[in-house]
């Protein structure tokens, strides 16, 4: 980490003054934020180039919240969960994508993303924003990812830098405020001795830039609105904000166009504009509609482009990978058929999945453990589910349970397995039956737990019982777990 | 998927069984045609909701392979396909087949009028016990159809055992499970001590109640459960 190949992206930060460019040119230069407000402040007095410029940067740079949601909408993420198979499908197609080229691009813009939505706004949180690359070591020192390749002396001047930082923020706006206060005391002291100080532009002047500003503060809080998810209050003081910022404009235009500063011939001129804007919003009003309902619908085409594109994305990472893997390996019929199994089981779960439906409820994870069964083996498990309840662990039991059932039909039997999951009142049963040659629970050897431990065992320690069938014609193990005891078990535990 | 519920002994004494493949996709088409056996004939073909009514009218076969996802028509896939077919219902019997196994379809079409339903990655050999089956007049159930009915009808037993359209009889919900938990006829009948033929009866006035039942649950039901 001693050069810094690439700068933090250009972003206005959470930790602001007023709509805190300064702290994000900063992070993005490597410089002290003081060195730039400072500067910042020089260059306006400097004929105004310093005020041009901030609020040129105001307007173009996005805040770091906005970034962060852009970021988070790159179609990194869907590719990790997308080919969900634990062994072949994703130990092949993963590699090539989440563990070798991008593994690092992804997760530095993960970070921050989080840190943002939960905390925006407390100091905490700050140096996370302003270090976007050094998510690992910013949490411990505050002010430094902003400069590792850069001129900060030693290690002293971080630890000043983020109390003068806290201090600053906690006092941004009463400090903001005070100046404000002393220039105009300053004003008119040299007034009282004497000096010309143009007043009749002055406040006006004052007043508008003012007005805009709040205004403008007003945008930011809107843009930031739909990731911190505002409450009605507070967009209730938004509009308060935005009338106030329109209203100290309005006057400070009208004052400095009456010039004289009397109260009737600023009532005329109040009146008079008030008519003129009434006239021209009369008149732009169906083309503002219009122009309105062309801004939905594009939107609404957006949102739909959007889908579009998360089905392609999630089309291109699952489905087309694994017809690129199953031509490569055509030659192996099991391959084939694990991966066209493992992928039809993938994307039907996408296609049909019910939003409704509780996950994880017991269907769910003996459907899962039979997928895991399957692709393990490469015999195809077939559920039938009737019912469905919520997991305790007694469930979880009658899933490790018929997982094991499972493993063992499909290992033995060699062929397809079917099984059938019941949820009564009653309780829960669940078969599995193959048609393998069948084996004799008398002749397993003691030492063999599969059978013995693993599954009748563990059903007897949770008060349900398994029975073996076993013939020429297969294999089927039944399991009970009566729902009677379920509540005995749950009120012991 | 497999429908290992279909070996026995149906039709096996039957000659030869005309068959229409509705499907739209060409390749699947070609594919079963290269799977069936010898003794099933393919008297035609049709892609498309309106050339089904049309070929089915003028082939008069036994048995439709019907996809439940049709282009054409109104819209309405495989079930319009049996609708319009409806005077027909006598002599030709409709076996459907999808790769959806999602309940609305396959309850949709079998409340059409399918005798019915099977997935379209089982074995050629399976499929064409299916169409010997239905061309004699039995019904197709494969484990996940039982399991379906299972959900719709309820897992208790209906306390009257004559004609009661909306439960299914204790013996029937044998059948189902067995059926749902990967037996064949032949080993359903084995469990139960009853005759396949008992079994097949069981199975046909479950397919029966499915048909006919009009209790508003089992449309509600199938509606509400767009997943397996």
């Amino acid at each position: 980490m001693t050069t810094v190949p690439v700068r933090p992206p250009l972003v206005r930060s959470s930790d602001r003054l007023i709509a805190g460019v300064c702290a994000g040119l900063a992070a993005h230069l490597g410089w002290p934020v003081r060195m730039v407000r400072i500067g910042m402040v020089v260059a306006a007095l400097a004929g105004g180039a310093g005020l041009v410029f901030y609020a040129w940067l105001w307007i173009m740079v996005p805040t770091a919240d906005e970034a962060a949601r852009r970021d988070a909408r790159r179609p990194a993420s869907p590719i990790a969960p997308a080919v969900s198979a634990p062994t072949e499908p994703s130990a092949a197609v993963g590699p090539s994508f989440s563990g070798g080229t991008y593994p690092h691009s992804y997760s530095p813009y993960a970070y921050p993303a989080g840190v943002d939505m939960n905390g925006g706004d407390t100091s905490a949180a700050r140096p996370a924003a302003s270090g976007m690359y050094d998510a690992g070591t910013s949490f411990q020192l505050p002010a430094a990812p902003a400069a590792p390749g850069s001129a900060v002396p030693g290690a002293a001047a971080p630890q000043a830098g983020a109390w003068f930082r806290v201090q600053r923020v906690r006092y941004g706006k009463e400090i903001l405020l005070g100046s404000g206060l002393l220039l105009v005391a300053g004003i008119l002291i040299a007034r009282q001795l004497g000096a010309e100080v143009p007043l009749g532009t002055l406040i006006p002047a004052a007043a508008i830039l003012g007005g805009a500003a709040i205004a403008w503060m007003q945008l930011d809080e809107t843009r930031r609105a739909g990731v911190v998810n505002k409450t009605k209050a507070d967009q209730a003081g938004g509009w308060a904000r935005l009338a106030a910022g329109l209203a100290l404009v309005v006057a400070g235009v009208l004052v400095m166009v009456s010039g004289s500063g009397s109260w009737e011939q600023t009532g005329l001129a109040l009146l008079a504009s008030v008519a003129v804007l009434g006239g021209v919003a009369l008149v732009l009003l169906p083309w503002g509609l219009k122009f309105w309902r062309d801004l939905e619908t594009e939107r609404a085409g957006r949102v739909r482009e959007t889908e579009r594109a998360e089905i392609a994305a999630h089309l291109h990472d699952s489905v087309l990978q694994t017809l690129a893997l199953i031509q490569r390996r055509a030659g192996n019929e099991h391959d084939v058929v694990r991966l066209a199994r493992a992928q039809e089981r993938e994307l039907r779960g996408w296609l049909f999945k019910d939003p409704a439906k509780d996950a994880g409820q017991l269907s769910d994870r003996i459907k899962s453990a039979a997928a895991e069964v399957e692709d393990g083996l490469g015999n195809a498990v077939d559920v039938v589910s009737v019912g469905d309840t919520a997991m305790t662990d007694r469930h979880e039991a009658l899933v490790q349970a018929s997982r094991e059932a499972m493993l063992n039909a499909s290992r033995h039997g060699g062929g397809p397995v079917s099984v059938y999951v019941e949820v009564s009142d009653g309780g829960v049963d669940v078969f599995v039956k193959d048609r393998g040659s069948g084996f004799d629970l008398q002749s397993v050897p003691e030492d063999r737990l599969g059978v013995r431990e693993s599954i009748i065992g563990r059903m007897k320690r949770h008060g349900g019982t398994a029975e073996i069938n076993s013939s020429a014609d297969g294999t089927e193990v039944r399991l009970k777990l009566p729902a009677a005891v379920a509540e005995n078990g749950e009120g012991k535990s | 998927m497999s429908t290992r519920a279909l070996d026995g002994t149906a039709g096996a004494q039957q000659e030869t069984v005309r068959v229409v493949i509705v499907d739209d996709h060409a390749i699947f088409r070609s594919g079963l045609k290269a799977d069936l056996d010898p003794r099933v004939t393919v008297v035609g073909e049709a892609g498309t909701v309106d050339q089904a009514i049309e070929v089915i009218a003028r082939t008069r076969p036994d048995v439709v392979l019907l996809d439940v996802h049709l282009p054409g028509g109104l819209g309405g896939g495989g079930r319009e396909v049996i609708a319009g077919c409806a005077a027909l219902l006598g002599t030709t019997k409709f076996l459907a087949l999808s790769v959806s196994d999602a309940a609305e379809d396959v309850v949709a079409v079998i409340r059409a009028g399918a005798r019915g339903y099977v997935t379209k990655t089982i074995s050629g050999a399976e499929i064409t016990d299916a169409v010997f089956r239905v061309a004699g007049g039995d019904a197709v159930f494969s484990p996940r159809l039982a399991g379906f009915v299972l959900d719709a009808f309820g897992t208790a037993p209906a306390d009257v055992a004559d004609d009661e359209l909306d439960k299914l009889s204790a013996r029937e919900l044998e059948v189902m499970r067995l059926i749902a938990r990967g037996y064949s006829y032949k080993e359903v009948a084995k469990e139960l001590f009853i005759s396949i033929k008992t079994v097949e009866t069981h199975v046909s006035a479950v397919l029966r109640k499915l048909q006919l039942s009009s209790r508003h649950e089992l449309t509600k039901w199938a509606a509400e459960r767009r997943l397996l």
